[in-house]
């Protein structure tokens, strides 16, 4: 039997995208090589208990009632009642520029309003034309790639507020080295700055099997532990799938997440598209978890939930000349969110960007490898203690994983969590039957994924069947 | 299909999209979309549906003859005179 769609990828795009059209489509298939859907958001079991793989917090956070509120819109696209989900607000969020200033922000904006009047008073009246600008902007018009660097630099006056607003924008949500696309920073800007972040009051398994089974119920198939393997194209039209195991699909429409390069991989032996210029390198992260003997009554070692931190007063994003770059990161108090039960003990996790060709090159040794990896765990507790004081004493488990671990798990090349620099926002890869949806289309993080799948599934799919 | 059971058809599939809606005040020569705060992908979720329900193809091009509901009466009548 032909399959009138094919999803490939069981990450938050592809599970998005295949609730969506399943909704109005019979027997929409769902493939994901792993044994667990999620993909970068996933989990792993280590001494028995359940680590989450990527999640700090989901930006875009809003209240029930606003209807016209992105998540509220996603939800109601996936025809999934906001009850079903116990979404917790963060409690507070810091921009700290060790040595040079701190803005606090959450889901209140007038808070980080105050914050920049307060510490930038000579760039008040910029912010708020800046703040009026992008609420006139729409992001989701296609253009093509402009400088958010430059549009601040004309902007604001101020470098150290540039540098402070891009930080979070950038770790949250850019694939380029050291700046931004201007629709994805006014995308971003409302997803962390306007609307906030929370996290769902379960944990991301719980999450992902929510959205399973309501796909399930949807009647939409699922297979896992099913790897696509090639794309077989009759010129520019897919005619089916070969599976790792050697078994073929037919289908009518494939949409791939996998990735751009990615998916022109298993096109290899069709006529593909010529690949679209890498703008860049592609960017790495390491992320550190530990995990604390504390008992959950035991008081936080900070009432943060997010704290974006950098040494100096200018931002590096990009591929670092060393493993790790230290010099700034992202810190995550999994456990300061509104109303969150305790769990059994408290969690730290940090993020830094780090060398994709440095760590693959050390995976050529073992032990050299996992020496680095434990030597990057001990030295990005050296920055969280300057920001949290002492608590390694505290220290039940730590764990840590490399660009190569992500590309190993999740096949992106690089283990890029941002994928390939260059977007292609319409999904359009050249054929007339397969689009892309996902990292590489361009939205990015846990609600811009699933966003990226519905949204390809509603201008490419669902109005040409 | 008469017009008061394609009316009723179409304020059912809205209200199936979003069940606060309200249609109490509702102009049935007023946009949809304004009055019941819609946006374009609550509106493909309508062509979805009508095409779901009743086999209809609905071409893009014909898309604003759903604006509001007395259009949509006119454009659906004889689409689903057998329905
Ligand atoms: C450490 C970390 C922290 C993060 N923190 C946050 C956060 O706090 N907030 C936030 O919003 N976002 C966060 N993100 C980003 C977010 O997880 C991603 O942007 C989002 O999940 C991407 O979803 P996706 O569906 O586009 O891609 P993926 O999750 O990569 O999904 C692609 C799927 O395709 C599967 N696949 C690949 N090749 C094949 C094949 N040949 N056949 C079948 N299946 C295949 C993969 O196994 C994978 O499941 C984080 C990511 C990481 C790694």
């Amino acid at each position: 039997m032909k399959t009138p769609l094919l999803v490939i990828g069981g990450g938050l795009s592809g599970i998005a995208a295949a609730i969506r059209a399943a909704r109005f489509i019979p027997d929409v298939l769902l493939l994901e090589k792993h044994h667990r859907l999620g993909g970068l958001n996933s989990y792993f079991y280590r001494h028995g208990l359940l680590f989450e793989t990527g999640l700090h917090a989901i930006t875009n956070y809003a209240e029930p009632r606003d209807k016209k509120a992105p998540l509220n819109r996603l939800l109601r696209q996936l025809k999934l009642p906001r009850d079903t989900f116990n979404f917790l607000p963060q409690r507070q969020s810091e921009i700290l520029f060790h040595g040079c200033a701190s803005l606090l922000f959450s889901n209140d904006f007038n808070l980080f309003q105050e914050e920049i009047k307060r510490q930038f008073p000579a760039s008040a009246d910029n912010f708020a034309a800046l703040v009026a600008f992008l609420d006139g902007f729409d992001p989701f018009v296609i253009r093509p790639f402009r400088s958010t660097r430059q549009f601040l630099v004309e902007r604001l006056r101020e470098p150290l507020l540039q540098e402070m607003l891009l930080c979070p924008l950038l770790y949250y949500g850019s694939s380029h080295s050291n700046d931004i696309d201007l629709s994805q920073f006014a995308i971003m800007f409302r997803a962390i700055y306007q609307e906030g972040m929370f996290r769902p009051g379960g944990n991301i398994k719980e999450f992902l099997d929510t959205l399973r089974n309501h796909y399930l119920s949807l009647g939409g198939s699922l297979r896992t532990g099913c790897g696509v393997a090639r794309i077989v194209c009759s010129g520019e039209r897919v005619e089916r799938v070969i599976l790792a195991d050697g078994e073929e699909l037919e289908c009518d429409y494939l949409l791939s997440t996998i990735g751009y390069h990615e998916t022109l991989r298993l096109l290899a032996e069709s006529t593909a598209a010529p690949p679209a210029a890498l703008a860049g390198p592609r960017l790495g992260f390491i992320e550190n978890i530990y995990l604390l003997k504390t008992p959950p009554t035991a008081p936080p070692l900070s009432d943060k939930t997010i704290i974006f931190y950098n040494k100096g007063d200018t931002f590096s994003y990009q591929r670092p000349d060393q493993p790790v770059d230290f010099h700034s990161g992202v810190i995550c108090l999994p456990g300061n969110f509104a109303q969150l039960p305790p769990r059994l003990h408290q969690e730290i996790r940090s993020t830094h960007l780090a060398s994709y060709p440095l760590w693959r090159q050390l995976a050529d040794d073992p032990a050299a490898y996992l020496a680095e990896k434990q030597s990057s765990s001990l030295r990005s507790l050296v920055e969280l203690e300057s920001v949290l004081g002492p608590f390694r004493e505290t220290i039940l488990y730590e764990n840590n994983f490399t660009p190569v671990t992500i590309e190993r798990y999740t096949g992106k090349l690089e283990g890029a969590i941002y994928g390939n620099p260059a977007k292609i926002k319409d999904g359009d890869i050249g054929y007339r039957n397969l689009f892309l949806a996902g990292t590489d289309q361009g939205f990015l993080g846990i609600v811009g994924a699933m966003l990226s799948g519905v949204s390809i599934v509603n201008s490419q799919i669902l109005p040409n069947l | 299909m008469t017009s008061t059971e394609i009316q009723e058809l179409i304020l059912e599939i809205i209200q199936d999209i979003d069940d606060e809606a309200d249609f109490s005040d509702l102009d049935p020569d007023q946009p949809l979309r304004d009055q019941l705060d819609l946006d374009s992908m609550d509106f493909l979720d309508i062509v979805m549906e009508l095409r779901k329900r009743h086999k209809l193809q609905i071409p893009e091009e014909d898309y604003p003859r759903l604006a509001t509901l007395n259009s949509c009466v006119s454009y659906l009548t004889p689409l689903l005179h057998d329905a």
